[in-house]
């Protein structure tokens, strides 16, 4: 049986979360850029390709979600990239790494200067003792630990909280009322 | 079931809000004075019915209650359920600013043409037969949707075949359960609060 539902599950695993929000977001990450893509519900969007576009509208190449809905992009010119991902069922997801940023990665370009926000130095350890590798690691590992942080920021920006439902139904009462108030004037004036 | 900025194209983005535009005045004539409360509550309804998620096996699908509206006020349905999606997708991102007449037309039209169809029987006969008949209403308003929601995107590109059955098959549970909700909901108005019915029929006889 346990078998039977995994197949399933996997089956669906691609269907995209009809009732939510997608989410994508991009972010430097070394030399290439790295982006993930889901919904707000915390499910990612797993084996999606992403097209990636130019300021002109010319394709720059193509990559493709991992499981968790990450994907990784190497930027070659620097100029604003757009990445689009379709869904299906009228999900679109869209994010922009600006010129500026994109710059910034290919300027970098070696991976000495990969990882800025590694956190050697408390370690004690001089960042000259550490090969590049190391710090390729490193830096690998600390993305790792981040991925659930930002994932729950994400979930929690989508958060839909008790104030903001009461205040549209206190809007949509407003609404109303005002229509009512404007319909029984007009009657009581005719 | 709410799409996307940038899913659709410019011309059915601009034709949906045309003709939601039309279903909107049509809506506000035929909404009297003694309506505009009712109109309001299921706009409250409608707006916090998307909160409601059906798990559908690794992902979920909501509540839309588009049924019950067009059942109560008709035409009537179109304001109302405009304005509860404007707030959904201010409030909380669903669907977009752009696509809102898309979306409208889509939630709004068979909500309408549950009510022309099922609107009278629901109203009529003994309430346990009304209410059936609304379950089936609230029912076929969700199907209705599916497909507007096929067809917008199938003008704008994708495959219709499979944009629709997918809408559709993961819509499946909604429909079984607005229809019992719907129904228990015309049951109980028409036990509690008759002259919700009797008003409809009135203004549409």
């Amino acid at each position: 049986m346990r078998p039977l539902i995994l197949a399933a599950l996997l089956c669906l695993a691609p269907l995209p979360a009809l009732a939510h929000k997608v989410i994508a977001a991009v972010f430097p990450s070394g030399e290439a850029i790295e982006g993930e893509i889901g919904f707000s519900s915390g499910d990612m969007a797993a084996h999606q390709e992403v097209i990636v576009i130019g300021p002109d509208g010319a394709e720059l190449g193509r990559t493709v979600t991992d499981e968790d809905g990450f994907f990784v992009f190497t930027p070659v010119q620097p100029v604003a990239h757009v990445f689009r991902a379709d869904l299906g069922a009228g999900h679109v997801a869209e994010a922009v790494m600006p010129a500026g940023e994109v710059a910034a990665i290919l300027g970098v370009g070696v991976p000495e200067e990969a990882a800025p926000a590694v956190p050697t130095a408390a370690q004690g350890a001089p960042l000259a003792a550490l090969s590049g590798e190391e710090r390729q690691a490193i830096a690998e590992t600390v993305r790792n630990e981040l991925r659930p942080l930002r994932r729950e920021i994400a979930a929690y920006r989508e958060h839909n909280d008790l104030q903001t439902i009461l205040g549209g139904i206190g809007y949509i009462a407003g609404l109303f009322g005002l229509g009512f108030y404007l319909a029984a004037r007009r009657r009581l004036a005719g | 079931m709410h799409i996307v900025d940038g899913a659709l194209s410019a011309p059915v983005v601009i034709g949906g809000t045309i003709a939601a535009l039309g279903g909107i005045a049509l809506g506000l004539r035929a909404l009297p004075l003694e309506r505009i409360p009712a109109a309001g509550v299921l706009s409250a309804s409608f707006f916090v019915a998307s909160l409601v998620h059906v798990p559908v096996g690794p992902s979920s699908v909501h509540l839309i209650l588009n049924g019950l509206a067009g059942l109560v006020l008709g035409w009537a349905a179109f304001p109302a359920l405009f304005v509860g999606l404007l707030l959904q997708a201010v409030f909380f991102g669903f669907g977009g600013l752009t696509v809102l007449g898309v979306n409208t037309l889509n939630i709004a039209l068979p909500a309408v043409l549950a009510g022309l169809l099922f609107g009278r029987l629901a109203a009529s006969g003994t309430p346990l037969a009304g209410a059936v008949w609304a379950g089936i209403g609230g029912a076929f308003a969700i199907a209705a949707t599916t497909v507007m929601v096929g067809i917008s995107l199938r003008l704008s590109g994708d495959a219709f075949i499979p944009a629709a059955k997918l809408v559709f098959v993961t819509h499946l549970p909604v429909m079984a359960i607005e229809g019992v909700l719907t129904g228990f909901a015309v049951l109980l108005a028409r036990r509690v609060k008759p002259e919700l019915f009797a008003a409809l029929k009135g203004a549409s006889a």
